[in-house]
């Protein structure tokens, strides 16, 4: 394999496997905006429910893509640096998701039963008033897509800039990537931890878990690691992403992959354990209306879907280092986050009737994806697909030759 | 290895882990020559003399506590716990810093483990020592203990009650040592070895030799020691998060205000890291001076171990932080009078307040470089984190005890005389039992430090190498 990778062949940009992925994501995408428009007008009363859960799964590995640009920039290594573009690229749709916002936004009060007027009659309600109205709501929301806009544009513009200063003096210029990230991981890891209170946990105004957070900071790393295993899969067929994405890279993302798995689950299982045990009449109906009923069997498919089977495959080393197999886990694990996601927010808010999961739910994953999706390519296919004159490039990907 | 240059400064530059001009031959004379040696440094008899009197005080507490029972401590209703599961949950925190070391990082192939990673596993162990005395003598009769706290099929089949964290922490701790001691000793294996060719009295190679079990240094040996190591490492990880988490559970499984909580487990592990870094920081600071380590434990190591010790400090104020707004935001009376009365109007706010100082103000220093390389400043960080997570666990515990559902059974919580000289006594046993390691067993890993130097390194082709 050759270690001498030419600036030409660095800038060269796979525009047709691009156009490939993005016609993919256009026409599954389009399947489901179509079944989507469908349940605009059969399904009324679940329509935005549905949404909301198409959006979040979004969200998730838009935000995912987030904390990872800047925990490599402050790790370095080889699989931030193949990955970096990829986190970019999805970074700038966040514009896009915060027009998307708009619809929850505006049907606030349909979604969110603390939105309603009467809901101030609920005394439990009354007591979180301070937090739960929707001036401070939208405030909110407006604050915490100031504050990822602002930190994603400003390293992607960092980083599109360094494409074009060919003659980068390596260090202190670079240094900047750091001093931003650093402090931004924590204003990123408390904006996402109140964004998942205010859009999802407060669905159920009377329930509350404190690692409600943490396990969708974990679930976002998780969905942002597939996705880019998929991305990278497929950018890896033709040059110059067939010479940089090796076998290592893809070892290195599938740990990375399996070790976001493990923590998923540790999250969860930690979750269940306190609540179930303490079985307070406030918290254990969470578990109760997903373990029975049309929930049950979620449940089940959770467990062994975005846990067991991900982690079955991943504990392979042949398959974490196989391209093509390593894609098709993460897919599969991308597929799972639907659920999961599915499987938090629908129960908050479906008591009676037909409170199972609904094929609308699935519908409005892939039309918010063929919003999201174009997007993200036409970002990716802007710019190089590695970040050619990154002065620790050459040195990371050297090591390959050990 | 690279042509790459690395400007002044710059973190992504590779560091070489040891001062350079090391060889085979200067690492094992140094290492050896502090145990073959006439001149134990006057400090060191110091820091024995401190731990042993300590000790002794130990001793002391523990036969009073014997004839006497648990009544000698402060410990009442409703504060039926107190200096015992602090001191507990304090020390096995303190031990997770050697299991992530010698386990974590070695799956992470991080170099810069190998200067610390022998003391710091042998800190593990003592500290689980010093944990384990805690609940043993708690149950007043120690002697009977095994009786109660293990399962075993008996003739009144009586069991102990598995829905009980307790219980589970009883297999979590017991796992985490015995995994421990055996990591431990397996790496000490080889350096045992070379303690035996060394040694110029034949008892003193006789012991040596019995204890390093045979070891010739056969490529065979050699084999199968590397996946004894690899094997153990992957052991180890998950009890990383395991102990903890468990020790996380017998609080949290509760339905105490202050307890009960979904974020405890994660919360918790973080804090053990953390305290743990800082505990091998105070240990390995006084060490490296007198012992004049300084061209193995860099001043890299240093930075490396402060840095750890920032982003896991960040994660518990993380914890903190969900703990105000959740307790706030969950809109339930209990919870929202656990949060006035921990930070506010309750008679432990001091106490509160003080944790925040130790484990979140002043560990900020630890973002300036500047600051992460100079030894007296870490080394004040370090004893104000070592503070801040004992005072941590004694908000959790006492605030959440001494005020209850029923304003009838508040009282309050005094620890007495014999709670004091329990806690410092086993900070006297923890000092001896460093201090013994570190007078007659290797405390870095010779063979490992080796394996640094760029002798050990195959000459690599240039850098178009190819595979």
């Amino acid at each position: 394999m050759s270690q001498h990778f030419d600036d030409a062949s660095l800038q060269s940009r796979p525009t047709d496997v691009i156009r490939r992925m993005s016609n993919k994501g256009l026409i599954l995408g389009g399947i489901g905006a179509l079944v989507t428009a469908m349940g605009y007008f059969t399904q009324n009363e679940t329509f935005f429910q549905s949404y909301l859960i198409g959006y979040m799964y979004w969200m998730y590995i838009t935000l995912g893509c987030l904390g990872l640009l800047m925990v490599q920039h402050l790790s370095g290594g080889a699989w931030g640096l193949v990955s970096r573009r990829v986190f970019e690229a999805a970074v700038r749709t966040l514009p896009v998701m915060a027009v998307l916002f708009l619809p929850i936004a505006l049907n606030a009060t349909h979604l969110y039963e603390w939105a309603r007027p009467e809901a101030l009659a609920d005394k439990m309600i009354q007591t979180k008033a301070a937090y739960l109205n929707l001036k401070f709501f939208y405030f909110r929301a407006a604050l915490y897509f100031v504050i990822w806009i602002a930190l994603g544009f400003t390293l992607a513009g960092w980083s599109a800039k360094q494409d074009v200063d060919a003659a980068v003096i390596p260090g202190p210029e670079d240094r900047k990537f750091r001093m931003v990230s650093g402090p931004g991981l924590g204003l990123y890891i408390l904006s996402i931890t109140f964004m998942s209170v205010d859009w999802m946990m407060s669905l159920d105004p009377h329930w509350t878990s404190t690692i409600f957070g943490v396990l969708f900071i974990g679930g976002a790393g998780l969905s942002a690691l597939a996705f880019n295993v998929v991305v990278l899969s497929s950018l890896a067929e033709t040059k110059p992403m067939s010479e940089l994405v090796t076998k290592d890279r893809f070892h290195d993302l599938g740990k990375l992959m399996y070790a976001f798995v493990m923590l998923w689950a540790y999250f969860s299982v930690s979750q269940l354990i306190i609540v179930w045990s303490g079985n307070l009449p406030e918290e254990i109906p969470f578990y109760l209306r997903r373990f029975s009923g049309p929930w049950g069997w979620v449940s089940v498919a959770v467990l062994i879907g975005h846990f067991a089977i991900p982690f079955a495959f991943l504990l392979s080393q042949r398959i974490k280092r196989h391209r093509k197999l390593a894609a098709r886990v993460a897919l599969f694990i991308l597929a799972m986050r639907a659920v999961e996601i599915a499987w938090m927010i629908a129960p908050m808010v479906r008591h009676e009737g037909h409170n199972g999961p609904n094929v609308f739910d699935f519908a409005a994953v892939l039309a918010i994806g063929v919003v999201w999706l174009p997007m993200f390519f036409s970002n990716l296919g802007a710019r190089a697909v590695v970040p050619v004159h990154d002065p620790y490039l050459k040195e990371a990907l050297s090591h390959d030759a050990h | 290895m690279h042509n790459t240059s690395f400007p002044e400064g710059d973190f992504r530059a590779p560091v070489p882990v040891l001062t350079p001009g090391q060889g085979y031959r200067s690492i094992t004379d140094k290492l050896t020559g502090l145990v073959f040696t006439a001149n134990t440094p006057r400090a060191w008899f110091a820091f024995v003399g401190v731990g042993f009197s300590l000790l002794m005080c130990l001793l002391m507490a523990l036969t009073w506590l014997l004839l006497k029972g648990i009544g000698i401590w402060g410990n009442n209703i409703p504060v039926g716990w107190a200096f015992d599961i602090i001191n507990f949950v304090w020390w096995i925190g303190i031990g997770h810093a050697g299991t992530l070391i010698s386990a974590v990082l070695l799956l992470f192939k991080q170099d810069w483990r190998m200067s610390i990673s022998r003391s710091a596993e042998a800190m593990t162990i003592f500290a689980v020592v010093c944990a384990a005395i805690f609940p043993i003598f708690h149950t007043g009769r120690p002697w009977l203990a095994i009786y109660w706290l293990l399962p075993y099929p008996n003739t009144m089949l009586l069991w102990p009650n598995f829905r009980s964290p307790l219980i589970w922490d009883v297999f979590a701790v017991s796992t985490y040592a015995t995994v421990s001691i055996v990591f431990w000793y397996t790496g000490l294996i080889p350096d045992l070895a070379t303690f035996r060719d060394r040694a110029k009295n034949k008892i003193v190679a006789r012991v040596y030799g019995i204890l390093a079990l045979g070891w010739r240094g056969s490529a065979k040996h050699w084999y199968r020691y590397e996946n004894a190591s690899l094997l153990l490492a992957g052991l180890s990880t998950p009890l990383v998060l395991s102990v903890h988490t468990v020790v996380s559970f017998d609080f949290a499984v509760a339905v105490l205000p202050g307890w009960h909580a979904t974020i405890f487990p994660p919360y918790f592990v973080a804090g053990a890291v953390y305290a743990g870094f800082a505990m091998v920081l105070t240990l390995l600071i006084p060490l490296r001076k007198m012992y004049g380590l300084q061209d193995l434990i860099t001043m890299h190591h240093i930075e490396n171990m402060a840095k750890v010790m920032l982003v896991t400090g960040l994660i518990v104020v993380y914890g903190y932080a969900c703990e105000l707004f959740f307790g706030w935001y969950s809109g339930n009376t209990y919870e929202r009078f656990m949060l006035i009365n921990r930070t506010w109007r309750g008679p432990y706010a001091w106490a509160y307040w003080m944790l925040l100082l130790c484990n979140f103000i002043v560990p900020q220093l630890m973002w300036s470089k500047r600051f992460r390389r100079n030894i007296p400043v870490v080394f004040f960080v370090c004893m104000f984190v070592n503070v801040g997570m004992w005072l941590e666990r004694f908000v959790i515990i006492v605030t959440s005890l001494h005020r209850d559902f029923i304003p009838s059974s508040w009282q309050m919580y005094y620890p007495t005389r014999w709670d004091f000289l329990t806690f410092f006594g086993t900070i006297g046993l923890f000092l001896t039992l460093m201090f013994l390691f570190v007078r007659v067993l290797p405390m870095l890993a010779i063979f490992e430090l080796k394996t640094l130097l760029p002798e050990a390194k195959p000459k690599a082709s240039g850098d178009g190498g190819s595979h």
